[in-house]
């Protein structure tokens, strides 16, 4: 087999002239310093269904899907039309068009607590503003999250250190996934000054495994926000018509009072939206929202056929048959080679680990050995699956994991 | 919380100076010529006390120097400094905050010597002009930095606020830092549930995650804030295999090093 050097060799040669002119080369999530430096592709040619192609022509089945946007497929032909008809109408106009009505009343109808929407272009735009809404409506400071989870990159949210000032996060206040406790004590301490509670239907932080909640974890959240007259923000961008078209609250049994969407409503395209209840509107028509593209159609127009579609061909029970398949052949595969693996997360946005690999060496050795027989898994943060994958491709997907298991055990890994 | 946010903590400093500067000495006697001839055959030590508080040992063997936590015994001289801003304010090269002679204040000869050491170790671990004009005095200052900055993670990790609420969201483990080609160019940190210990050299155990600098050149730039470290990592300039959070985190944690020392 030929070597990474070879292998991502065009890759390479891109980081090294992007090294020259663009801070980290590549920066943010898809940093190669977040993923295997050297040994997975830095970068994407092209991408249909759900393959893609790095630029030294490497193909790869995905099953990060552009860490989530990508729900029926990279280029699914109905959303691209919709938006290329949109885009040959207006791309930026002065005003925003009829499908802004037309998608935030479809929103409106699909997610059952909410009478009102927004529109963004990336998460951070939603929870930021959400958090600003949550602070209005009660006049109220704080707001409570859970420790390691993500919410953005603004400065009262972001999970980097740097260029941040203590006052950014004066108010914003941790308690543990699934540790009423640690919420209580929090409550407590800060009672009548708490505006919100921000938190994903399932905590899923980077290299780590998933966690669904405990029995019992979100009712206690829920009845809280009621008696104290908390906001619950569901940021529910990774995670969000993936569990449940209707929002990922319905599959835990509770309702919040605002929720944020992004990733997987436009398959691709930017947009990210928040909803609403009907008793937050003003507050919400108080807190200054705006962009330069966020009233830009054809996202939007991507956006009401993707949502259309995975409604019409109930994608969320493909996905999650397709994500079962996966996750229990690939623990079956890992038996097999006498490795014990620890599946987290819902089917459809899966994670999969190594039990006993502290370092996790044993997970970035085979995410790599995986890669270079065609299939793309992340080593720290969760997977998606999409409309796309069919089980031919999980299939092919876990005879390539068989193949890196074999290899690892060969090494002694 | 931020890396640059929290007021330096003088006990913390003083606890620098004694666990991640002093045993610099052992490096710099090893590296440079210049002090080996300078020390000579002299044998002796020289114990530093802060009243109440910790003390590090530095003993100069014919050429070597090594360092002991704590009051070494059958010391030549003992210097106690009444307190941390006391011991703080001697090393940041204050002339009027001499320590008290407790013991050897006859060996002025020995004191001279040390003294001229210290303004090398300064010199070097600063990065002055005449040590970076050179690539020998830039080998020699990337070697004393790292040193330093992994040492000095087990004082950040005992009393720096910053350091301390960096470091609770890390998971445990093991983490050494490498400058590859480098004879005794490792330094290491243990960040484990029952406490944290930092060395040079040999880890204890293989670690959970080794950073490597491919080269001096590398280190140099990364360890004094001058090169991209997440490009160098995609370039794979610098290596970083295994803990990946544990590395991140530890990388901002040791930059309280650099608030420390500028104060």
């Amino acid at each position: 087999m030929d070597s990474n050097a070879d292998r991502y060799r065009r890759s390479q040669e891109l980081f090294a002239r992007a090294a020259q002119v663009i801070p980290c080369g590549i920066y943010g999530h898809a940093s190669p310093a977040a993923a295997l430096p050297g040994a997975l592709p830095y970068y994407a040619e092209r991408a249909d269904g759900c393959r893609y192609w790095d630029v030294d022509g490497n193909e790869y089945i995905d099953y990060l899907c552009g860490y989530g946007p990508v729900i029926l497929g990279h280029q699914h032909p109905v959303v691209e039309e919709a938006a290329a008809r949109q885009r040959r109408n207006a791309l930026c106009v002065n005003h925003p068009g009829p499908v802004m009505v037309e998608l935030a009343e479809y929103l409106v109808s699909l997610v059952d607590f909410s009478a009102w929407a927004v529109f963004g272009k990336n998460g951070s735009d939603m929870t930021t503003w959400c958090v600003q809404v949550a602070r209005e409506h009660t006049q109220r400071r704080k707001i409570l999250k859970v420790a390691g989870a993500y919410h953005g990159i603004d400065p009262w949210c972001t999970p980097g250190h740097a260029g941040l000032l203590d006052e950014d996060r004066a108010h914003i206040h941790d308690f543990s996934w699934n540790d009423l406790e640690s919420f209580d004590r929090l409550l407590a301490r800060h009672r009548g000054d708490i505006a919100g509670v921000i938190m994903t239907p399932f905590h899923h932080p980077a290299f780590k495994p998933s966690e669904m909640p405990a029995p019992g974890f979100w009712p206690h959240i829920e009845a809280a926000c009621r008696r104290e007259g908390m906001v619950l923000i569901l940021d529910d961008i990774r995670a969000g018509f993936r569990l449940d078209l209707r929002g990922s609250h319905a599959c835990f049994g509770f309702e919040p009072d605002l929720i944020c969407f992004c990733k997987a409503i436009a398959n691709g395209h930017a947009l990210s939206a928040a909803l609403g209840r009907k008793e937050l509107r003003v507050a919400a028509s108080r807190v200054f929202l705006t962009g330069s593209y966020w009233n830009s159609p054809p996202a939007m127009a991507a956006a009401l056929a993707c949502l259309q579609i995975l409604e019409q061909q109930e994608v969320v029970s493909i996905l999650r048959r397709t994500g079962e398949m996966l996750i229990h052949g690939l623990l079956q595969a890992g038996a097999k080679h006498g490795y014990a693996m620890l599946a987290s997360g819902p089917p459809a946005v899966p994670f999969l680990c190594f039990i006993d690999d502290p370092s996790s060496r044993r997970q970035q050795y085979f995410c790599a050995e995986v890669a270079r027989r065609g299939a793309f898994f992340h080593p720290h943060h969760n997977w998606f699956l999409s409309a796309a994958h069919t089980p031919e491709d999980i299939i092919a997907t876990l005879g390539m994991a068989d193949d890196a298991f074999a290899v690892m055990r060969n090494e002694g890994l | 919380m931020t890396p640059n946010s929290a007021r330096p903590d003088p006990a913390v400093l003083s606890r620098l100076y004694l666990g991640a500067v002093l045993p610099c000495l052992t490096d710099l006697a090893e590296q440079d010529a210049t002090v080996v001839d300078h020390l000579g055959q002299l044998r002796a030590s020289i114990v530093f006390s802060i009243l109440g508080g910790p003390a590090a040992t530095i003993r100069l063997q014919r050429g070597q120097i090594l360092w002991e936590n704590g009051c070494g015994r059958n010391a030549s001289v003992i210097l106690l400094f009444l307190g941390d801003r006391h011991l703080n304010a001697f090393f940041s090269g204050n002339k009027w905050a001499a320590p008290l002679p407790v013991w050897g204040c006859w060996r002025v000869g020995l004191l001279a010597r040390f003294s001229n050491l210290a303004q090398r170790l300064e010199a070097v671990l600063d990065g002055a002009p005449q040590v970076l004009d050179s690539a020998a005095g830039r080998r020699l200052h990337a070697r004393l930095s790292l040193i330093t900055a992994g040492l000095a993670l087990h004082a950040l990790a005992q009393g720096d606020a910053a350091a301390r609420y960096i470091l609770r969201s890390l998971p445990p483990g093991l983490a050494s830092f490498t400058i590859a080609g480098e004879p005794r160019g490792t330094v290491w940190f243990d960040h484990g549930s029952a406490g944290n210990h930092a060395g040079w050299s040999d880890p204890p155990r293989r670690p959970d995650v080794c950073i490597v600098f491919a080269d001096i050149a590398t280190a140099y730039g990364a360890l004094r804030g001058e090169i991209d470290t997440l490009a160098a990592v995609g370039s794979g300039r610098i290596r970083v295999e295994g803990l990946v959070p544990l590395a991140e985190g530890l990388n901002f944690a040791m930059e309280r090093l650099r608030v420390y020392l500028k104060h």
